[in-house]
């Protein structure tokens, strides 16, 4: 392997653009760049494709065009849904800072979670008072990958809207999830999950940025955090994206064409990655459940305490690997990140994190070569703070 | 290994290099990212994610570590709020000389000699000489390059302190050799620009900053000689002495601020450039501090009234108690700001120096 090639590893924060999709956006930004609110033919072609590419988007996720409201990206769908929740909101501990930012918003509480980053069940039950109007759990956690019940946390909710109403209660009870980061693992039907509302971004899944959903199940009143024009049934105004649209489309068909091979693949080579940083540095420490179906294939949470990871990012990136460290926005705020306070790691551990996140376009070859830096760039550190690599303690 | 040394490292060209010299002479090097104070002001984006990035990457390629000190408090209630309360009151602060006096050669001296630190290091253009009697504070001189000699943010700094503080590039004699000598090491950080201006304010400009905790409040702008109003302001905090620009007259000659009057939320403006509220023959200095611990005897000295300004001949008288001074020229200079620093030299020594005292020639005169 070419010692110089760059190895990116950080999927889960941003995705290339595959050439399909490319290919399939580019005619919408020069031959078919129509307003599609236009009254004439061209206008109307363009207006077609765009409700097409609602149609194949919905069509993926097992739901109704209607009820789909493209936006620009998860935070701005997070943002529609958390907006729109009448009453107490319950948000995990854990979820995206864009969930948690537009919670703080409004009357909330935070659900605590387990040390693997699974939803504390007990604890959400006794906080599911009447005053709550909607809870937001994500499908998948992008920093540790925890995947969360969502199905049974939908029983739950389930049950209790029954005894609501049995009670003569008015308030509603909704339940979204962010699916952001779990759409290259899991089957995303709103069916199947039981959820009244599902975010999902195209960024992640090899379409442009800023380009995502919200998907709401009838009789959801979302409240427009943008006025103007009245596109997407006056709930999102603003000209619609049908570039963005159509790439999504086929961004998110080809995942869901690819998901269960592609994420056995991921999952093989993460795997590897694994066991070969854990024999190497047997006293590093990996973030997440244990059980592999309780966790997403391509991603790995790694921490060695002692070490800052902030350092080994320079080390890594000096020897061509990309990767991430926590969440990239508490990278940029210099605090702990949320997620692993919420979890109750040690702050060495926290310090020490890097979480290296796969995509399709990484072979085993450079899983091998990413090993290999990795592990240099971790013991040439363990070194200069006189560690023993072996043992991650004083030398 | 070397002795132990703090230095305080910005993710700029002269502590970048100031890094690697100390690395290259032997000394035990533990760098110190101090973060500061900003405030949350619309369109002001303080830039220290990336400068700590920057100085993380430094520290890794030298193999430094690199602590990040939070000096938030500090900074705010020393710095900032003294800046914003120097200008309520009329004066034009030195809010660089304040956080080099209680954060860098304050909090971090102290925390860093804690800690075990023998030395403690900075990136200024300064030099120190040896104390002049056995166990005496050391001296204070100007850089080797002239241009950049920051001895003017440093006079309110003990010599006792100086006797534990290296400046590693205050020998450079110029900026051009520092960003050479950090190409030669690759650094990576050589075509960094220079930071200006005061660092928690930024590019939203002081006024927007005193806007945003002071109240605005509508004021004439009266001319100096005739006391007629020409005009009106919304603040005499915001006016500094010397001002031409921002005045909003409408037109006619070019005007000059030559007093504010906090109190009374009056600005004084002349066209007559020879206006006596505009020159003066001698300063007077309030809060004066001698880096030596005792007042020089009064003579010949050199002044200099604001940082890379002309170091001018004065004479210098100190009070009995040392507490305030004057320094007299023999010809008229333009008079400065109350509240700016005046720094005297007796040769390339810097010796301490004041704060510059509202001109009372200058009362309001109606």
């Amino acid at each position: 392997m070419d010692a110089t090639k760059e190895i990116y590893l950080d999927y889960a924060a941003a995705t290339p653009v595959a050439p399909s999709v490319l290919r399939a956006m580019l005619p919408y930004m020069s031959d078919m760049f129509y307003n599609p609110s236009a009254p004439y033919r061209l206008a109307r072609k363009a207006k077609a494709d765009y409700e097409e590419a609602r149609s194949r988007l919905a069509h993926e996720i097992g739901a109704k065009p209607d009820n789909l409201i493209i936006c620009a990206g998860a935070t701005e769908a997070n943002n529609l849904a958390i907006n729109s929740a009448e009453g107490r909101v319950l948000v995990l501990a854990t979820e995206h800072e864009s969930v948690l930012a537009a919670a703080e918003a409004k009357d909330h509480a935070l659900i605590p979670v387990h040390r693997d980053g699974r939803v504390d069940m007990e604890t959400l039950e006794k906080l599911l008072t009447p005053e709550v109007g909607l809870i937001s759990i994500s499908l998948a956690n992008g920093e540790i990958g925890t995947i969360q019940p969502i199905r049974d946390i939908a029983k739950l909710v389930a049950e209790r809207r029954q005894s609501r109403l049995a009670a003569g209660g008015k308030m509603p009870l909704w339940l979204h999830t962010d699916a952001s980061q779990a759409v290259n693992a899991l089957a995303i039907n709103v069916a199947s999950l039981h959820v009244d509302m599902l975010t999902l971004s195209a960024a992640k899944i090899y379409g442009p940025k800023q380009v995502g959903l919200l998907w709401a199940e009838d009789g959801i009143a979302i409240k427009p955090l943008l006025q103007g024009g009245g596109q997407e049934g006056g709930v999102r105004s603003g000209t619609e994206n049908v570039a963005g649209a159509v790439g999504f489309a086929c961004a998110l068909e080809e995942a869901t064409a690819h998901r269960t091979q592609e994420a056995k693949r991921e999952q093989k080579l993460r795997d590897r990655l694994q066991k070969e940083l854990l024999e190497r540095f047997p006293w590093a420490e990996v973030e997440g459940p244990k059980k592999a179906k309780l966790r997403l294939p391509g991603l790995l949470h790694i921490s060695f305490p002692g070490l800052e990871a902030r350092r080994l990012v320079i080390l890594l990136e000096d020897r061509g690997v990309s990767v991430g460290t926590g969440s990239a926005c508490a990278a940029s705020r210099m605090r702990e990140s949320h997620v692993l306070e919420a979890i109750g790691a040690a702050p060495a551990v926290a310090d020490g994190s890097l979480r290296i996140t796969l995509g399709a376009p990484v072979t085993e070859e450079d899983i091998e070569e990413a090993a290999a830096r990795i592990g240099n760039a971790v013991e040439e550190e363990a070194r200069r703070r006189g560690l023993d690599p072996r043992t991650g303690k004083a030398a | 290994m070397g002795k132990k040394v703090f230095l305080g490292m910005s993710g700029g060209v002269d502590s970048a290099l100031s890094c690697a010299l100390l690395v290259e002479q032997g000394f035990d090097v533990t760098a110190v990212y101090m973060r500061n104070w900003s405030k949350d002001l619309p369109g002001f984006k303080c830039p220290w994610a990336e400068d700590l990035a920057d100085a993380e990457r430094v520290a890794v390629k030298l193999g430094v570590d690199l602590e990040v000190w939070d000096c938030e408090k500090e900074y705010k209630e020393t710095v900032a709020d003294y800046l914003v309360d120097a200008y309520a009151h009329g004066y034009t602060p030195n809010p660089d000389v304040m956080c080099n006096q209680t954060v860098k050669f304050g909090t971090f001296a102290e925390r860093a000699f804690k800690e075990g630190a023998d030395l403690i290091a900075t990136g200024h253009y300064a030099r120190t000489a040896p104390a002049l009697t056995d166990g005496g504070p050391a001296r204070l001189l100007r850089s080797a390059d002239e241009h950049k000699d920051q001895t003017y943010f440093l006079w309110r700094v003990p010599g006792t302190t100086f006797n534990r503080v290296l400046f590693p590039v205050g020998g450079y004699s110029s900026k051009t050799d520092v960003r050479a000598a950090c190409a030669e090491r690759h650094l990576g950080i050589e075509t960094k620009p220079d930071s200006d201006g005061i660092c928690f304010i930024g590019p939203v400009g002081i006024r927007t900053f005193l806007l945003d905790t002071l109240e605005k409040r509508a004021g004439d702008i009266v001319e100096w000689e005739t006391g007629k109003v020409l005009g009106h302001h919304e603040g005499a905090f915001l006016f500094t002495v010397g001002q031409r620009k921002g005045l909003d007259l409408g037109g006619g000659p070019a005007r000059y601020v030559v007093a504010t009057d906090t109190k009374e939320n009056v600005v004084y403006v002349t066209a007559d450039k020879m206006c006596p509220g505009l020159w003066t023959k001698e300063h007077t200095l309030e809060d004066c501090h001698w880096i030596p611990g005792t007042a020089p005897e009064a003579g010949e000295c050199l002044v200099r009234t604001r940082h890379t300004g002309p170091l001018r001949e004065a004479r210098l008288s100190v009070s009995e108690d040392g507490k305030s001074a004057t320094v007299s020229f023999t010809e008229p200079v333009r008079t400065v700001a109350p509240g700016q620093s005046a720094v005297i030299y007796r040769g390339l020594e810097c010796v301490g120096g004041g704060i510059i005292a509202p001109d009372p020639v200058m009362k309001p005169r109606i």
